[in-house]
C-alpha cells in the first residue's frame, strides 16, 4: 500500500472523529497531526510502509486524539513534539490575545465596569490557547458573578413591594 | 448597602475567571 494513502486515510478517519469539533480546530487538529508524522518520519529516517505504520501506530486511534483534544487540558499522551512544532503554533502561552484577556478582565473590572470584562471574554474567545471548555467555564464565572448579584437584587427589592403592599395597602 | 454589593462584586467576576485562565495556561506550560 502506498505509504502516502495510509497518511491519507489516517487524516481522513481523524477528520471523520474530530466532526465534533469547530471546524478551524479540525483543520488546526489535521495539519498539527501531519506535521507530528513527518516529524516522526523524519526521526524514523525512512517513509517505507512499516515506519509509516509503527508511526501512526505510536499516534494512536484517531477517536483518542480527539477524546483528549474535546477533553482537553493537552495533548493526549505519547505526544511528545508540540514543543517543537515550529514558531507562531502554542508553545509560548501568551500572546497578545491572551494578555489583553487577562488584563480586561482584571484592570478593565475595575476602570471599564462590565465593559472592561466583556471585552476581556471577547479576547478569551479569541485565544487559541484556550479549550472551548476552559473558554465556557471562564465566561459562566464573568456572566454569573457579574449578573446574580443584580438578580439577587431584583429579587429582593420584589419581595419587599410585595411585603409592604400587604402591609400597608 | 444592599445597594452597593453589585458595584463591589462587578470586579470580582473578571478577576475570578482571570485567575482560572492563568492558572490553566501556566499548569498547561510546566
Amino acid at each position: 500500500m502506498d505509504t502516502e494513502a495510509l497518511v491519507t486515510d489516517y487524516l481522513g478517519r481523524l477528520d471523520a472523529a474530530a466532526r465534533s469539533l469547530p471546524a478551524s480546530r479540525r483543520a488546526e487538529l489535521a495539519g498539527e497531526v501531519r506535521q507530528h508524522i513527518e516529524m516522526a518520519l523524519a526521526e524514523a529516517g525512512g517513509r517505507d510502509e512499516v515506519t509509516v505504520r509503527n508511526v501512526l501506530d505510536r499516534l494512536g486511534p484517531p477517536d483518542d486524539i480527539v477524546d483528549a483534544e474535546r477533553g482537553a487540558d493537552g495533548p493526549p499522551p505519547g505526544w511528545t513534539i508540540s514543543a517543537t512544532t515550529g514558531p507562531g503554533t502554542q508553545s509560548s502561552g501568551w500572546g497578545g490575545n491572551e494578555i489583553a484577556a487577562v488584563l480586561l478582565l482584571t484592570l478593565g473590572s475595575v476602570f471599564l465596569p462590565i465593559v472592561g470584562p466583556l471585552l476581556g471574554l471577547i479576547f478569551v474567545w479569541a485565544s487559541q490557547q484556550w479549550t472551548n471548555r476552559q473558554k465556557t467555564i471562564a465566561s459562566l464565572i464573568v456572566l454569573v458573578v457579574l449578573f446574580l448579584p443584580f438578580i439577587l437584587l431584583l429579587g429582593a427589592r420584589a419581595g419587599t413591594t410585595i411585603t409592604q403592599s400587604v402591609l400597608i395597602p | 448597602m444592599d445597594v452597593a454589593l453589585p458595584f463591589l462584586l462587578i470586579p470580582l467576576a473578571g478577576i475570578l475567571a482571570a485567575i482560572y485562565l492563568v492558572v490553566v495556561l501556566q499548569r498547561r506550560k510546566r
